[in-house]
């Protein structure tokens, strides 16, 4: 019985089910993600499902919601489906948070092909969720023509080859392809330079004076979230400070990643050091560390964990923003942005300014963007990575991504990161990064050393010291209490030799001997 | 109260048959879980590792976990406040509605206080997040807007306001479904008893705190004791909001619980800090029901 | 209950409604503006709004000079180099102008919903499958509590509700691990069932103590005409408690629609996620600067259960009057 109250109800219930009705499938390819493939069809019907987490480059999506929804992945999907009629590939999503990546990796249902941080898989590697790709990558690459590189081997089909083949994990093997390449710059905002007299500049003295310039005549500063500052500024800080005594300290040389990580300082290095007094309150490089970031904490934003930066920076109430090429696509895209804006690097902290510096040039930090690993719901058809049909597959669409004409469609389609397939060029807006990314390798990066336990409580602590709300005395406690418990953890969870990097310690005692400011443990 | 005679077997059978379902669903879903947890804390496990048994390790080391004081500090703080403002603030709303002549404008008012409710959760913590709290939020940019722009800040991340921010999201508590409550609670109240009290001279305030007050404390308790059970073992609201940060500031045990559990994959701590929580909400729920329990009897005496 | 005194009791409460709905109130107006306006300041009506009035206005009284737009920002050019305020301000023809301007307004719920639209299905499927489970369970097991003596009833009851006090943090990852080992990943039923599981306790409690009220001569007369159990229970008791149904059916759409940490974690799925945590997957991810994308998946999340609300606060309303929160 229709009754007349009843015809609002039945007018929403109708524009419900119209709302929610699932749109026609050429609409649904682009969606966020591609879903699988429609039940009955062709797709479907093929023996191996592949599912590819893609990150940046989920076809759907708008990256820093500019431009229109990304397709590349699905161009290139589809190019190799036809050359694989036995396999379908569906790109999903993956939020990036540890703990999704911990329930799904030992459950086994994580994507085939995904997207993640090497210092997530370092952690991990015992566990056996990732699968090693050095085999692969000695082997060419099927997708390489003769003469060009990956002909010889899928390892020569990378630009920066030492950034790429550093990404090797501590037991030696190699978890992940760096696909792309990002990293950090300053952008600022040359008009109001222009109006200073300012320039980009050429060490630490100058900036800091050209921050108090620009804070007196009424800007931010530097606008950075807390996590780049204690991420990027620890790392660089700790590079000027440690890198003159690095002859001394640097325990272990591996040949395999000497190239380009020369004298970079490896969990295990850094456990021990931690035993003979560095990274302490004894050692006065630390203490500097901390002492140089809060100095220069006066000149960023009051907040430092806001979400909008880049409202700060385009409403120029920020003069410079530190952050990395990502940001390039919303600043190039804006279109109310009202002034002119370039691009510098940090400049290196002189001896004048802090007496343990080396005043060399600041080091790069930045590296691989989007790291594609193999995990092990790759070879769930038989459970044996050495007989699975399916991890080939996989493999193979790796390798195929890596071919220049479709690294240029699924990289360059987004004006983000610079790609690391030899023979494909950069937006030449990205130019000034990869001039960037030609300098060394930093000494160490904190972040990728120890556990998430660790990180987490570092950042918080650190944001906490910078916004003081804890002194610099408690703050050095608390970091040795956290220094305590991850390297205790580490030595146990990693089975360290310790004998031989005592043998190296001994070793370079002439190297140590008559440099200042060495914590006493280390005399 | 039903009879006293000796039901047939196959009635008590019958019973219990009926009651599968739910005991089923209970066991697997709630009891396995629970068993599991609580053996788990007596061991060192991570996720996709090896167990190892370590007894009362993990329960001796939370307490002196540096984030321990913390985390109960503000777990105490927010669940006072919460219980405060959440049992007293919808009861002055419910009694103004009350009090309005025209029942069009009752119903309407209790309608109105209803609809924050349609928005989900995650969304009402993401807006005051953002929305609110953030350096151009409401907040913010209205203290601009008076020429107070310094009193602008980060309020989630200046450690100092932290914790009074995440207490006030929600601001001003008028949470339909408490008030409702309460309004049903006072309808309750007979008629004559107001007649009673207006004659022996009572009026306005004193009315409220002596008749109306004690007559639906049966509806405080509920409220009470869901509100803190819920903040107790509540820590959604946290991990949208600060995630414990600045440093460890506005930190509480769920929220460690989960770290520990998910991102630390230290399986074996997590669940000891579980159990902890546990036994905490347990004894504060029996305390509760024993102070209002006496309460009820000494005003169902007094009447 | 005097007329003067009313008026101050309106104010108050007005105030209490003001500063409740105030957020709200901004996230609606935010949601039709783009985020360069909001970038450029925060209190503002939405400009595509004002522009199409202006432009409709121009339009009507043949002034088609006065429609302008500034020209897009080109491609391609050396990044930095370009000041949108040196960009030309050309006339546009008015057709062109107002799609342009809708679609700046509804850019933010046009890709929201792109989004959301599947959450919605799933936590619409999710939320009624919980309710329906819960209130059938609910209420036999409520009718069993309240009406039936056996051995045990009354510490089975106390067991069952003191089940309500296990922090759900406690139970999460052993939980998490069971639906791994029964298979129940990104699925449906990894969340229905622990749901119903849940939300049964609180429902027991409220069925059990609206079955305990009902008088025993009810039972007694239908006992004589011969009912057995099941008719007592079809026949009798259920119409009578169609409002505690709808309280608890209510109650637990609410808690259902809100859950956020257990969909987050065990259904990762795109294809299976819900309301919830697809909205917090949207804000920490790239989306989350895109403001009016944001505030439209706010509001555009609430639809549903403001729908709900519309059409059930009656008899919410009548189930709670009715004494169901007794503790």
């Amino acid at each position: 019985m229709l009754k007349a109250r009843h015809i609002p109800l039945a007018i929403i219930l109708a524009v419900g089910v119209w709302a929610l009705w699932p749109p026609s499938d050429d609409e649904a390819t682009v969606r966020l993600g591609s879903g699988p493939a429609r039940a009955g069809s062709d797709k479907a019907a093929r023996p191996y499902q592949l599912r590819v987490a893609p990150g940046l480059y989920l076809p759907g999506t708008m990256p820093q919601s500019v431009g229109k929804p990304l397709k590349g992945l699905l161009e290139v999907a589809e190019k190799f489906e036809q050359l694989y009629d036995d396999t379908h590939i569906e790109f999903v999503g993956s939020p990036g948070v540890r703990e999704w990546l911990v329930t799904q990796l030992s459950a086994g249902t994580a994507p085939d092909i995904l997207n993640v941080n090497v210092e997530n898989v370092w952690q991990d590697v015992q566990k056996g969720w990732y699968v090693p790709l050095d085999a692969y990558l000695e082997q060419p690459s099927p997708f390489a023509r003769p003469g060009e590189p990956g002909s010889k081997q899928w390892w020569d089909v990378f630009k920066y080859q030492a950034i790429t083949r550093g990404k090797a994990a501590p037991d030696g093997k190699s978890y992940c392809i760096s696909y792309d390449m990002v990293e950090t710059g300053i952008f600022y905002n040359k008009d109001v330079f222009d109006k200073l007299g300012l320039r980009p500049p050429k060490d630490w003295a100058e900036f800091l004076d050209g921050q108090q310039r620009l804070r007196e005549a009424g800007y931010i500063p530097l606008i950075v979230h807390v996590q780049n500052a204690t991420d990027w500024g620890v790392d660089l800080v700790f590079d000027q400070l440690y890198y003159p005594i690095l002859g001394g300290i640097d325990l272990r040389k591996d040949p395999t990643r000497e190239a380009y990580l020369a004298g970079y300082l490896d969990w295990d290095e850094i456990c021990y050091l931690y035993g003979k007094g560095f990274f302490t309150r004894q050692d006065p490089r630390w203490r500097e560390l901390w002492r140089i970031l809060k100095d220069w904490r006066r000149y960023w934003g009051k907040d430092l964990s806001t979400e909008d930066m880049m409202r700060l920076f385009v409403t120029e109430k920020g003069a410079m923003y530190w952050s990395a090429s990502w940001v390039v696509q919303k600043l190039a895209r804006d279109p109310d942005i009202p002034f002119r804006w370039g691009i510098f690097y940090l400049p290196p902290i002189p001896p004048s300014v802090s007496p343990y510096s080396g005043g060399h040039e600041m080091c790069v930090i930045g590296g691989a963007a989007v790291q594609y690993v193999v995990t092990n719901s790759a070879f769930k058809d038989t459970g044996d990575p050495a007989t699975s049909e399916r991890l080939k597959r996989a493999i193979a669409f790796l390798q195929f991504l890596t071919a220049p004409e479709n690294a240029d469609l699924v990289t360059n389609e987004v004006l983000s990161m610079l790609p690391n397939v030899r023979g494909v060029e950069p937006h030449p807006e990205l130019k000034p990064f990869d001039e960037f990314l030609k300098r060394r390798y930093t000494t160490t990066k904190w972040w990728f050393t120890f556990d998430m336990r660790f990180n987490e409580i570092f950042l918080r602590m650190c944001d906490l010291y910078l916004n003081d709300g804890i002194a610099e005395e408690p703050y050095l406690e608390w970091t040795e209490k956290n220094l305590d418990f991850a390297v205790e953890t580490t030595l146990r969870r990693k089975k360290v030799d310790l004998e031989a990097l005592d043998r190296a310690w001994r070793q370079l005692a002439p190297l140590r001997a008559g440099v200042k400011g060495l914590p006493d443990g280390a005399k | 109260m039903g009879q006293s005679r000796r039901r047939p077997i196959s009635q008590n059978l019958g019973c219990y048959g009926l009651l599968a379902p739910t005991f089923l669903l209970l066991a697997v879903f709630s009891v396995v879980p629970f068993v599991w947890a609580f053996t788990t804390s007596f061991y060192r496990y991570e996720i996709g590792g090896e167990a190892t048994w370590v007894g009362l390790t993990n329960y001796i080391e939370y307490p002196q976990d540096p984030t321990c004081g913390i985390s109960f500090r503000n777990l105490l703080f927010l669940t006072t406040f919460s219980v405060v403002v959440h049992v007293v603030f919808p009861l002055i709303v419910a009694r103004l509605i009350f009090a309005l002549s025209s029942e069009r404008a009752r119903y309407a008012y209790r309608i109105i206080f209803l609809v924050p409710i349609v928005v989900p959760g995650v969304a009402v913590l993401m807006i005051w997040r953002g929305l609110v709290y953030g350096d151009n939020g409401i907040v913010n940019e209205l203290l601009r807007l008076v020429g107070l722009a310094e009193v602008a800040r980060g309020w989630l991340s200046d450690p100092n306001t932290v914790l009074w921010a995440v207490a006030c999201v929600g601001f001003p508590f008028a949470s339909g479904i408490n008030i409702l409550i309460y309004y049903a609670g006072l309808t309750a109240i007979p008629e004559s008893v107001h007649e009673a009290a207006e004659l022996d001279g009572a009026s306005g305030l004193g009315k409220f705190f002596r008749i109306d007050l004690p007559l639906v404390l049966s509806q405080v308790k509920l409220l009470v004791i869901l509100t803190v059970i819920g903040a107790v073992q509540g820590f959604q609201g946290m991990f949208i909001l600060t995630r414990g940060q600045p440093g460890f500031e506005s930190m509480v045990p769920g929220l460690w619980m989960y770290f520990n559990a998910f991102s630390f994959q230290r399986m074996g701590y997590a669940c000891a800090i579980g159990v902890i929580l546990f036994l905490i909400i347990l004894v504060l729920t029996v305390l509760n029901l024993k102070y209002f329990k006496s309460a009820e009897d000494m005003t169902a005496a007094a009447t | 209950m005097r007329k003067r005194g009313d008026i101050l009791v309106h104010a108050i409460l007005l105030v209490f409604v003001f500063l409740t709905m105030l957020p709200f109130l901004f996230v609606i107006n935010n949601s039709l503006r783009t985020n360069t306006e909001m970038y450029h300041s925060f209190f503002g009506l939405p400009k595509s709004l004002g522009n199409m009035a202006r432009f409709t206005w121009c339009h009507l009284t043949g002034r088609e000079e006065g429609i302008r737009l500034r020209r897009p920002m080109p491609e391609g050019k050396a990044a930095g180099e370009v000041r949108a305020a040196d960009l030309p301000i050309e006339q546009v023809p008015y057709g062109g102008a107002m799609a342009r301007l809708w679609d700046d307004l509804t850019r933010g719920y046009r890709y929201s919903w792109d989004v959301l639209r599947p959450y919605m299905v799933n936590t619409i499927l999710v939320c009624l499958a919980t309710a329906a489970g819960v209130v059938l369970i609910g209420s036999v097991s409520g009718y069993v509590f309240a009406r039936y003596r056996f051995p045990g009833s009354k510490a089975l009851f106390v067991g069952v509700l003191s089940l309500m006090m296990i922090p759900a943090v406690l139970t999460l990852v052993p939980s998490f691990l069971l639906v791994k080992q029964l298979g129940l990943l990104n699925s449906y039923w990894v969340l229905i069932l622990p749901y119903t599981a849940g939300g049964q306790i609180f429902a027991i409690f409220l069925f059990k103590g609206f079955f305990e009220g009902l008088p025993e001569e009810l039972f007694e007369s239908a006992r004589l005409d011969g009912a057995g159990h099941l008719a007592l229970y079809w026949h009798i008791v259920l119409p009578l408690s169609k409002q505690i149904i709808a309280v608890v059916a209510i109650m637990n759409i609410l808690g259902t629609w809100n859950n956020f940490l257990w969909p987050f974690i065990t259904n990762t799925d795109p294809k299976y996620h819900v309301v919830s945590s697809g909205l917090y997957i949207m804000g920490t991810s790239q989306v989350a600067e895109n403001y009016s994308t944001m505030f439209a998946a706010y509001l555009l999340s609430s639809i549903p259960l403001l729908l709900l609300f519309i059409y059930a606060t009656r008899p919410f309303l009548r189930g709670v009057a009715s004494g169901a929160f007794k503790a």
